[in-house]
């Protein structure tokens, strides 16, 4: 059964809850008083008992996170909130800001508060113009009710580049330089922004944040699995009846949310295949999505992953070997392009792939495609060639017989 | 401080400072690691993904260009698992790469060539044909050509004038497959070291206007030598040949690492100094324009300095070498003449800038400081004997001993110019170099030492 939970939905039905009076109507800001209760120690310790994950894909522990920033920095702590959304498949962080805009700036003022920082960025997507200029009115608001008398939040549009929105990345994009990602620490530390200790967290991440601190982090933990805890605005698009963003908890069966929400597959078709969690998750098989729940660790099981929660669903009539290319081109043109095997791989599997799929290619092309993918995987700076490259290995390994009939 | 440990690298012990760069330990014993994009002077960009190694107890490969040196670690650099991953990548690197070899100026020189003979020699697994094309002759300013398609994006360029110019002129624009190295509309390459790109650049992407297509590069001969273009000694190579039926000539100054003096790089001035070596060289012995024997000549001066008894000033250049310098003074004292040094011409606030251009613009300037000589103008104005200072001075009689021409004396002997000559020089800040003799012309001029020999007879 599908049990509903609104941690970060709860007034996404509610007329005009973009508007800071009714926003307040429905109870926003009400943490601002309760957060004094605790030290910024306190706050972190609760956020790790909530045992909240990262909502931005990777669905690491965000209480470690932000255990890491120092409480007593001599330059002072940045939280960077990551909107950037270029996923293809993933539209809920779209959702919070448009919708429950307070939520989110709730959200910021809490992280704010618990790692010490005075100024915060929300590094937004280009291509969120619109949705932009909503957060930027109630940030207005905020302001203007004095509530940012402490905290500085700024608006940070992107150029447009899909890479933007991992961490570091992100960061160089918002010093002003290339959106390249940076070369992994060696020990656990904050990322830096201007040499500033900095945290990045997804928009979701951070609008969970005021229910924890509102209800506790037991009230989190009710919702979820043991290891997958609290709930994700989870996102249907492709051949469902009814697509769209419906938050629910983790652990629920894949098919169940497809169905309930969802409403089935459009048509009365049958199902071929999910890509689970955006696109740069692996695509799983109708039979795969039978068994799977929607939480972490089942997805991994699956040899894939749960990503973003944006599920891509794609029915009977679906050509994989097209649905690949698609997703090809866009790694292609979106590849950083400084680490090599990303640089030329993306490059030479799309071009290959488009070979196959004009029927001229052979069996041969299809190994090569498999060991471009296993040069991707491991090699490079960011986790972008490693995700292309288990997108290709899943493609082939579940359907390997579509691209057969090709060559 | 970071202590001194042991690390294992292919079954060999070998002992490093921890939390040390491992390929820094792989470059420095010479350990076979190919590598595009690491420079000591850049640090660790990890792009390029080519110098992988295995560490035992790591379940993939690792860049040693940000594999940190711990205790008790044990590197593979070889096998057939690495070699595995590296002729991959290689292939990566190859599948926009117009290979024109032929017509590229690096050819010789080039890490991409290199690798490809220790990693590439297979049949090739590229099954695509379209390659990425980009601009083939772009100007980018400063003598630097660059050839985008041959580019393999280490990155190592724009780096430089980020960390080292700080001047900012290069960037990489466009993503994935059509990025490229470039520079602002209107705002070309343009600072005092810029042709150093040129030697970081591991491929044939950025090449010297200046050197590019006179001489294949296997043709060269290096002597190690230090710069004559001011008082900071850069240490350089002279890269020169002797092409059939033609005179040994120098090609190009090229930087030689020297991490007390001037590091990895020479500035552009010095770089190109080159050319004045071998422009407009006084050849001939004369007496007043007309050529001589130089048996005649030598005469001539001993019945010069005999008929100017007590009334001769010697002039020293402050670019001649300590050894030369030493017996000039003897040769000075035998004359009984007086000795003058003077520095007036040799010094430029405008050339000197806080990365190594130096104010005093003679290699041998810390020389004459050293040696109390006086630098003022020669005051007794009987006989004038200069050797190589570049002013005139007016005087009864002027001799002069000249690499180039343009000296207003009676009586001219040509003298081998620093290239064709070696000795020591003192640098600014007191270091003695010594600088080797590069060039063996045909018919080749005396050095001053040689001379002063003659004058003795
Ligand atoms: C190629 C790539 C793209 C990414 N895009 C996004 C994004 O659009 N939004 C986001 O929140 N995280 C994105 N991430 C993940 C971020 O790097 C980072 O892990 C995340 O913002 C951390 O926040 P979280 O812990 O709250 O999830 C991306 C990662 C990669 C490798
Ligand atoms: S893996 Fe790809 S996207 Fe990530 S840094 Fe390397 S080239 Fe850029
Ligand atoms: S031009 Fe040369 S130095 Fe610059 S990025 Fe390309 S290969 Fe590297
Ligand atoms: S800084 Fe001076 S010594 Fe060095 S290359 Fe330039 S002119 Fe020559
Ligand atoms: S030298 Fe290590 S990645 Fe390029």
């Amino acid at each position: 059964m599908m049990r509903t939970c609104q941690i970060v939905s709860q007034k996404f039905a509610i007329e005009d809850a973009h508007t800071l009076s009714i926003a307040q109507e429905h109870g926003a800001y009400d943490t601002l008083a309760k957060c004094q209760e605790f030290t910024p120690l306190e706050m972190i310790q609760i956020i790790k008992e909530s045992g909240l994950r990262g909502k931005g894909g990777g669905g690491a522990p965000a209480g470690a996170k932000w255990a890491l920033m120092p409480q007593d920095s001599e330059q002072s702590s940045v939280l960077v909130v990551n909107c950037d959304e270029s996923e293809p498949g993933t539209f809920k962080d779209r959702q919070i800001i448009t919708k429950d805009p307070h939520l989110l700036i709730e959200g910021i003022l809490l992280t704010c508060y618990a790692i010490k920082a005075q100024d915060a960025y929300v590094y937004i997507r280009g291509e969120y113009f619109q949705f932009q200029k909503v957060l930027q009115r109630a940030i207005d608001e905020a302001e203007e009710a004095g509530f940012l008398k402490n905290i500085n939040i700024t608006l940070h549009r992107g150029a447009g580049a899909y890479i933007c929105g991992e961490k570091s990345a992100l960061l160089e994009s918002l010093e002003g330089k290339r959106g390249h990602p940076r070369l992994k620490p060696k020990q656990p530390e904050p990322e830096w922004y201007f040499g500033q200790p900095t945290l990045v967290n997804n928009v979701e991440t951070i609008a969970s944040v005021p229910f924890i601190i509102q209800n506790g982090a037991e009230a989190y933990r009710a919702f979820g699995t043991e290891k997958s805890p609290g709930t994700l605005l989870f996102a249907m698009s492709g051949h469902v009846q009814n697509p769209g963003v419906y938050e629910a908890e983790f652990g629920v069966s894949m098919m169940d949310y497809i169905n309930h929400y969802g409403g089935g597959i459009k048509n009365g078709k049958a199902l071929k295949a999910v890509i689970p969690g955006g696109a740069s998750t692996g695509v799983i098989t109708a039979k795969e999505a039978e068994e799977v729940t929607l939480d972490y660790e089942a997805l991994r099981s699956m040899g894939s992953a749960l990503g973003t929660g944006g599920m891509i669903v794609m029915d009977e009539s679906t050509c994989m070997v097209s649905v690949l290319k698609n997703l090809l081109e866009f790694y292609h043109e979106e590849s950083c392009g400084q680490c090599t095997p990303c640089r030329e791989g993306t490059g030479w599997a799309n071009t290959l792939l488009g070979k196959i799929l004009n029927k001229r290619g052979s069996s041969a092309d299809i190994n090569q495609l498999l060991e471009i993918a296993d040069t991707m995987n491991g090699k490079t700076i960011c986790v972008f060639a490693p995700a292309v490259s288990s997108v290709i290995v899943s493609f082939l390994t579940g359907f390997r017989d579509e691209f057969e009939v090709m060559v | 401080m970071n202590q001194n440990i042991e690390i294992i690298v292919d079954g060999q012990t070998y002992e490093a400072e921890e939390n040390s760069l491992l390929i820094d330990l792989l470059i420095k014993h010479e350990i076979k690691v190919p590598y595009f994009c690491y420079h000591e002077s850049l640090g660790a960009d990890g792009n390029c993904r080519m110098c992988m190694v295995e560490i035992v107890g790591q379940k993939r490969p690792q860049i040693a260009c940000d594999t940190l040196i711990k205790p008790g670690m044990e590197v593979h650099s070889k096998g057939e698992k690495i070699d595995t991953v590296r002729t991959n990548i290689l292939e990566l690197e190859l599948i926009n790469h117009p290979v024109d070899c032929p017509t590229c100026d690096q050819a010789g020189e080039c890490s991409l060539q290199d690798f490809y003979m220790d990693y590439g020699l297979h049949t090739s697994k590229i099954n695509v044909q379209e390659k990425v094309t980009h601009a083939k002759h772009v100007d980018l300013g400063a003598n630097v050509m660059l050839d985008q398609e041959r580019c393999v994006l280490c990155a190592r360029c724009t780096r430089f004038t980020d960390k080292i110019t700080h001047s900012h002129e290069l960037g990489i624009i466009g993503r994935g497959d059509d990025a490229r190295v470039s520079t602002m509309p209107g705002r070309p390459l343009s600072n005092p070291y810029a042709m150093n790109v040129v030697d970081l650049c591991p491929v044939g992407a950025l090449t010297s206007k200046d050197f590019r297509f006179h001489q294949r590069v296997w043709f060269l001969k290096s002597a190690e030598a230090i710069c004559q273009g001011c008082s900071t000694g850069c240490n350089i190579y002279i890269d020169h040949n002797k092409p059939k039926y033609r005179d040994d000539t120098v090609y190009r100054f090229r930087p030689r690492r020297n991490d007390a003096v001037n590091g990895f790089f020479i500035c552009d001035d010095g770089r190109l100094s080159y050319k004045a070596l071998e422009e407009n060289r006084q050849r001939q012995t004369l007496l007043e324009g007309q050529e001589i024997e130089t048996d005649a000549a030598c005469s001539h001066l001993k019945a010069l300095v005999q008929q100017h008894q007590g009334n001769i000033t010697v002039i020293i250049d402050a670019n001649l070498y300590t050894e030369e310098i030493t017996a000039l003074l003897v040769y000075a004292e035998t004359i009984k003449a007086e000795v003058t040094a003077p520095l007036e011409f040799y010094n430029d606030a405008n050339f000197e800038d806080d990365l190594l251009k130096s104010a005093q613009c003679a290699a041998n300037y810390q020389s004459v400081l050293d040696l109390n000589l006086s630098t003022q103008a020669p005051d007794k104005k009987g006989l004038i004997i200069n050797f190589n200072y570049p002013e005139q001075f007016h005087a009864d009689t002027v001799v002069s001993f000249n690499t180039h021409q343009g000296a207003q004396a009676s009586l001219i002997f040509p003298i081998a110019s620093y290239s064709e000559n070696s000795g020591t020089l003192t640098n600014k800040d007191g270091l003695e170099q010594f600088s080797k003799k590069a060039v063996t012309k045909n018919s080749p001029s005396p050095t001053i030492l040689e001379w002063l020999e003659r004058l003795k007879q």
